[in-house]
């Protein structure tokens, strides 16, 4: 019954692509300048859900190219969102079977770690080169709220996939 | 024989794909960093982002216009006096300015300087700032297709405001004059002294003026505003206020610190000059 590995594109992508459209007007909606520090990260949110049901559909290669069309979008360092999502999505690829076992907190602690260490290497990476950065720890902030915000991206996200049978 | 499809990801391949994107990612990063060969790589992607700029702009832009439907004739006509009012106000300023122009224009001949050349002055609207809380970075309704060219002055009401620094088709991105990477050649107005004006990491109204020594003539509340050098903006435009001297006679320079006289973080429309 197995059949052939193929990189054919799973049925229904258009789902997947929905769904990072969606991320993307997340990301740049506007919001009070005191509240942007809580934004959560929802591309990585939205690229740890689709490695962790997808893992055989959803790579590396394609967390990088919705990395670099962020970089685009928010006008960051060409390549900085890229190496950030492809490492959020190799730790969650390699995560996938314990993920999927976990609690709902456990999932959520978990996707704190992820993000964490999302913000904290984009956080190196713009001192390296010299941008602006924070001075103190706020920017760890959004992996809290990604965190606390993760059950409704993955039943929303799982309903979704339920229901137009992403796979 | 065909490959089936392995219960488990390979993870050793996996970790291949990860280092060699790293280190895509990483030269980059240095390219666009370093170099200016990417600029037209991101314009040319920027394509593909544009409808997502332009659906986070629509709901500001349809309540403005409902809020618009629904103004009442009273307000209309309050707003409409207070307008009329504030233009009196202007048109006599104006009239102060005109005369002093026409003598200014006098004295440069007697000096034989060159004439004062009008600015042309777009409108611009601001549709989002940067979704990253620490880069001082807005977006703007204008772009290529409007004539934005890369390191244009964008001014509001009252004063400068920043400077283009990476153009879309439709939209482009101003980096404000107190982000930590910028800086602007500046003048102080009650003396002429010529210095620069750096932005900070910290906040978003301060700057500081750097390399002033301890005995420069430096009052708190000078304005400071654009003085010609470097090319970038043109003279006279102005950028802040001294709020702030630390004079330390152990220090070889003076803490100068400075608050941008612009409305970095209200101003919706904006000036892009020409």
């Amino acid at each position: 019954m197995a059949r052939p590995l193929s990189l054919k594109a799973p049925q229904g992508i258009w789902v997947i692509l929905v769904s990072f459209l969606i991320a993307s007007l997340l990301l740049v909606m506007p919001l009070p300048s005191w509240l942007e520090y809580y934004r959560p990260e929802w591309m990585a949110l939205a690229v740890i859900y689709w490695s962790m049901a997808l893992p055989h559909k959803f790579g590396l290669i394609g967390a990088w190219i919705l990395g670099f069309f962020v970089d685009v979008l928010e006008g960051s360092l060409l390549g900085l969102n890229g190496l950030v999502l492809a490492l959020v999505a190799y730790l969650a690829l390699s995560l996938y079977q314990r993920l999927r076992m976990f609690t709902m907190l456990q999932q959520a602690s978990t996707v704190f770690m992820l993000v964490g260490l999302h913000q904290l290497v984009s956080f190196w990476v713009l001192t390296v080169s010299n941008q602006n950065t924070s001075p103190n720890l706020m920017f760890l902030v959004s992996a809290v709220t990604s965190a606390v915000i993760w059950p409704l991206v993955f039943y929303g996200l799982r309903y979704l996939r339920r229901s137009f049978r992403v796979g | 024989m065909t490959i089936h499809k392995s219960l488990f990801i390979q993870n050793s391949a996996q970790g291949y794909r990860l280092l060699a994107l790293v280190l895509v990612s990483l030269m980059l990063m240095f390219a666009d960093n370093r170099f200016d060969y990417l600029s037209q790589v991101r314009f040319y992607a920027s394509y593909s982002v544009t409808p997502i700029h332009y659906l986070s702009e629509l709901p500001e832009s349809v309540s403005q216009q409902v809020a618009d439907i629904f103004k009442s004739r009273d307000e209309l006509v309050d707003e409409n006096r207070l307008l009329q009012e504030e233009l009196l106000m202007q048109q006599y300023q104006l009239q102060k300015i005109d005369h002093l122009t026409a003598e200014n224009q006098r004295l440069n001949e007697l000096l034989n300087a060159s004439a004062i050349v009008d600015d042309i002055v777009v409108r611009a609207q601001l549709v989002s700032e940067s979704p990253d809380p620490f880069r001082k970075q807005v977006l703007i309704n204008k772009g290529s297709s409007h004539g934005v060219y890369d390191g244009q002055s964008v001014l509001d009401a009252d004063g400068l405001f920043g400077q283009i620094i990476a153009i879309e088709p439709y939209y482009s991105w101003v980096q404000l004059i107190t982000d930590s990477q910028h800086s602007t050649p500046v003048q102080i107005n009650r003396n002429g002294i010529r210095a620069v004006v750096s932005g900070t990491q910290s906040s978003l109204h301060e700057m500081v003026l750097n390399n002033m020594t301890v005995n420069a003539d430096l009052e708190v509340g000078d304005m400071l505003v654009t003085s010609g050098l470097g090319q970038r903006f043109s003279a006279g435009y102005k950028v802040g206020v001294i709020t702030n001297i630390v004079r330390d006679p152990g220090q070889p320079f003076a803490r100068v610190t400075v608050a941008p006289t612009a409305q970095l973080d209200r101003s919706r429309n904006l000036l892009l000059v020409f």
